[in-house]
């Protein structure tokens, strides 16, 4: 039998460099193949190519055993090629079964009339046929994210695809959606489809993929099948070097109160409240990590520690001294580093170059700014600096920031916040659409803040980054912690179920809450835990279908 | 604060329209107008009953059909040329080019002649609609193949026409105005056109492929590429449908009085940006637009009666009837979403 696909020899140029360098693929039906690597490692381009949205350099795509040439994406659908972009391409007014049949609508009455009977009718077919639990109705607005991506692969589906490329499938879901996806994966896999997942983290192409193919620098290092290989064997095959798996934490005796957040109530923009009622302390030498689904409060609760948002009600206390009032700028001068969740909103001005970006924050402070007037030398100096130290590339301070790939404005960000010589660094997502070598620098670079130190709160979604750097672990639902654990005791499950809402046994949090200024639920007995904060579902052993139904909502 | 028109119970109007803003608008409109006529029947010597004798009376619907042709049909094209992406704030100029070219072409072929069987008046009708779509045509090579901003070329297509039409006039006719071709369309068929457009605009806006490719290429025209749909023939078409539409609004506007007006601001006055704004107050659904531009040409007919009518009140004040009409209506009713991606180029990838 023919495999699904064959792509035999493709090479990418664009003006200046080489995207994939002769790269060879085979792929067989039936199969989940995971091509992992670094970012710019060429693994999108080479997809790209596949789904007919670039055209290979050199090369030829052979998709069940025929040669393919394909000029667009339409002709990729129509030799039965899906993809599911990392941003789903779907148009929030419209509800999912318009969505699904966006382009190849079934018609009546002459053309004049979408057949919205047979379309909804097709689409919820297919959402039984693979299990998926999607109302054909709703709008994409107010559906979870992990709704959306089954959409997607509805879209695929519909338009008759047998072979599925998924971009960085799990970078938005929780454990459990991604659980579910995997079960997905499964059930496509069975029916005869072939799934192929670009993504930058092992453990997922190791547990997901039947085979697995590493890119590094545009070039194929190698396939291998995941049942005969290490975390720590493809970790070397992505950086090309040994890679150390684990960031070392030392213990240490935290110091100095820095940060005092009580009872913070914070609403984000339409007014609705995001944050309801937090607690906690930070001390020196102290990270604090923050787990939780996107959404969940946690982007308030940065802004209105770093006075990007005036908070409701409650206090924010920076070394004693409350900063209600206190200016953004006074913020910044009394040491506090803030790396934005969304670098293109916050983090850059996108239309200025590097040297532009690396004073931003600091354009009034020496020695940038010398009587009114900026000192670009010193300015340019900082800049080349900052690119060095954390190796962004490519290495050019003259270049806009919107010329970066994303993981390496986010690396220039980080830089940035660090070198100010804070006392305490607020970092929302720091290692988001970094690549794993860099990742490790980031947290190599936080760890160190931690031994001069200085306080971090650190929010994340990767829970292997929080779970690995943090002192403390807060998990965040719904604007409330749900619980605050040892990261060095709790499971990964157990942060999955606080992350969906659920509370913990007694038991399973001990030894947590070391400074135990947390909410309610959990400083009782295990029975008064699970009342404290109250859901519904979580006396029955469901986890997962609890998980699914509450999370999200962003 | 919840806009108190949307809990009027209307049970069919639930069906026909599934904007809360739509039908407060709809429900606006035709409970005012009811409140007038039974006062005015009522009480007929009031001046309730003055005035609801004018908005009854055949002469007032005629010149609010005159009147609202050009700003519905202007506003049903703006609403395809801006949900698929590219706001067209040049309808102004589209009405102006299409008032002139119809009358101008009219006189060309001669009133009494006909050409294949129609009559001039019909031929410079479609003349009209031909020009307000090259027009168009050229906006949107402009925005969609050039990535011109839209607010700068539509102000352009504006200016073009406002400078054009006259020029041409006083070229081909020695004045800025034109002679009277001494024939005219009658009200009723500018009627008929507004009802017909509006329904067809419904239609292919919310039942046809067409219209969720518009839909899509104005909120996430990225998500329609993929799909392998143009986006940017989606876009020509929107844009074109524009021109289209404003054609036959202008060319109303023109052949039912039989003469171009050239002086000032043309005879078209504004109504383009009226028609702008008569769109979004109907939140781009082609129902709540006919509403909002009957509104505001019936409200401009009864103005123009009531100066007649000789009350001790100054003309400049009552002429801000409908001004101030639209402004007690827009905060009544809330506020209107642009689509995601409207203004925004798009481009393809390599």
């Amino acid at each position: 039998m023919n495999p699904a696909v064959h792509l035999d020899g493709i090479t990418k140029r664009f003006p200046g460099v080489v995207a994939n360098d002769d790269v060879d693929l085979e792929i067989e039906r039936g199969s989940v193949h995971a091509l992992l690597g670094e970012n710019g490692a060429g693994k999108t381009t080479l997809m790209n190519v596949l789904y007919g949205l670039y055209r290979p350099t050199e090369g030829t795509v052979v998709v069940d055993g025929e040669p393919r040439s394909f000029a667009s994406p339409r002709d990729a659908i129509d030799a039965g090629i899906g993809m599911i972009h990392q941003h789903f391409m779907l148009v929030d007014p419209m509800t999912v079964w318009e969505n699904v049949v966006l382009g190849n609508e079934p018609r009546t009455w002459g053309g004049l009339r979408v057949d919205e009977a047979t379309a909804r009718e097709a689409v919820v077919e297919l959402s039984e046929r693979y299990g998926f639990d999607v109302d054909p109705d709703a709008r994409i607005a107010d559906v979870s994210v992990g709704v959306q991506q089954r959409v997607e692969i509805l879209k695929a589906l519909y338009r008759g695809a047998d072979v599925l490329i998924m971009d960085e499938p799990t970078a938005v879901l929780t454990p459990q959606e991604v659980e579910e996806l995997y079960d997905v994966f499964e059930e496509l896999t069975d029916q005869g489809k072939t799934i192929i997942f670009i993504s930058h983290k092992l453990g997922e192409a190791l547990s997901a993929a039947d085979e697995i193919t590493v890119l590094r620098d545009g070039v194929k290092v190698g396939t291998v099948a995941s049942a005969d290989v290490t975390r720590e064997e493809l970790a070397e095959m992505m950086v090309g070097r040994e890679v150390l798996m684990e960031p070392a934490t030392t213990p240490r005796e935290p110091g100095e109160r820095v940060l005092e957040v009580t009872d913070l109530h914070v609403e984000d923009d339409r007014g609705v409240e995001a944050v309801s009622g937090i607690s906690f302390e930070l001390r020196e030498g102290e990270v604090l990590g923050i787990a939780g689904v996107d959404g969940n409060g946690q982007s308030q609760l940065a802004e209105a520690i770093t006075g990007m948002r005036e908070p409701a009600s409650g206090s924010v206390d920076y070394f004693g001294e409350p900063m209600a009032g206190v200016s953004r700028r006074e913020h910044i001068d009394r040491g506090m580093a803030f790396v934005p969740e969304d670098r293109h909103e916050r983090g850059l001005v996108m239309s200025y170059d590097l040297v532009q970006n690396g004073i931003l924050g600091s354009q009034h402070d020496p020695p940038f700014a010398s009587g009114g007037r900026i000192d670009w030398n010193a300015s340019t100096e900082h800049a080349e600096s900052v690119i060095e130290a954390y190796d962004v590339r490519p290495p050019n301070p003259d270049a806009d920031a919107e010329d970066f790939s994303g993981g390496n404005q986010q690396k220039f960000i980080v830089g940035r916040e660090f070198e100010r010589d804070p006392d305490l660094v607020v970092a929302a997502h720091p290692t988001r659409g970094v690549d794993i070598g860099s990742t490790e620098f980031l947290h190599d670079r936080l760890l160190e803040l931690r031994a001069e130190g200085k306080a971090v709160l650190l929010v994340s979604s990767k829970l292997d980054e929080v779970q690995g750097l943090s002192d403390r672990l807060a998990v965040i639902h719904e604007g409330e912690f749900s619980g605050v654990v040892d990261p060095a005791t709790v499971t990964e499950e157990e942060i999955g179920l606080l992350m969906a809402g659920e509370t913990l046994d007694d038991e399973t949090v001990s030894g947590a809450a070391i400074h135990d200024a947390v909410d309610d639920g959990l400083d009782g007995s295990g029975a008064d835990g699970a009342d404290g904060t109250g859901d519904p579902d979580d006396a029955g052993g469901s986890d997962r279908e609890t998980a699914t139904d509450e999370e999200v909502g962003a | 604060m919840r806009n108190p028109l949307a809990d009027v119970p209307v049970p069919l109007l639930d069906d026909l329209i599934d904007d809360e803003y739509v039908r407060s608008l709809v429900v606006g409109v035709v409970g005012t107008l009811g409140l007038l006529g039974l006062f005015g029947l009522l009480f007929p010597g009031s001046v309730a009953g003055d005035l609801a004798g004018i908005v009854f009376s055949t002469s007032t619907a005629a010149s609010t059909a005159r009147l609202a042709a050009p700003i519905v049909l202007a506003g049903l094209g703006g609403i395809f040329a801006e949900k698929s992406g590219v706001i067209n704030i040049g309808l102004e100029g589209l009405l102006i080019i299409s008032a002139f070219a119809s009358v101008y072409v009219a006189s060309v072929v001669g009133i009494g002649n006909a050409v294949l069987g129609i009559p001039a008046i019909w031929i410079g009708f479609m003349a009209g609609i031909a020009a307000s779509t090259l027009l168009a045509g050229v906006f949107g090579v402009v925005c969609i193949e050039f990535k011109a901003d839209q607010i700068i070329a539509g102000l352009a297509v504006w200016l073009i026409a406002l400078g054009l039409a006259p020029f041409m006039s006083t070229v081909f006719f020695g004045g800025v105005n034109t002679p009277n071709l001494g024939a005219n369309v009658g009200w009723r068929y500018s009627a008929v056109m507004v009802v017909v457009a509006t329904v067809a605009s419904w239609w292919a806006l919310n039942r046809t492929a067409f219209g969720k490719h518009l839909e899509a290429s104005g909120e996430n025209p990225k998500a329609l590429d993929t799909v392998g749909v143009s986006v940017s023939r989606v876009r020509y078409a929107g844009v074109l449908l524009s021109g289209v539409l404003s054609g036959v609004g202008g060319s109303a506007l023109a052949l039912s009085i039989g003469q171009f007006v050239g002086s000032g601001e043309t005879m078209v006055q504004g109504k383009g940006f009226i028609a702008i704004v008569a769109y979004l107050f109907g939140n781009y659904n082609p129902l709540g637009t006919l509403g909002a531009g009957v509104l505001f040409a019936g409200l401009d007919a009864i103005q123009i009666r009531l100066q007649q009518l000789g009350y001790a009140v100054p003309d400049t004040l009552v002429q801000t009837i409908p001004y101030v009409v639209v402004i007690v209506v827009l905060a009544l009713v809330g506020r209107t979403r642009l689509p995601a991606a409207a203004g925004d180029h798009y481009e393809t990838e390599e």
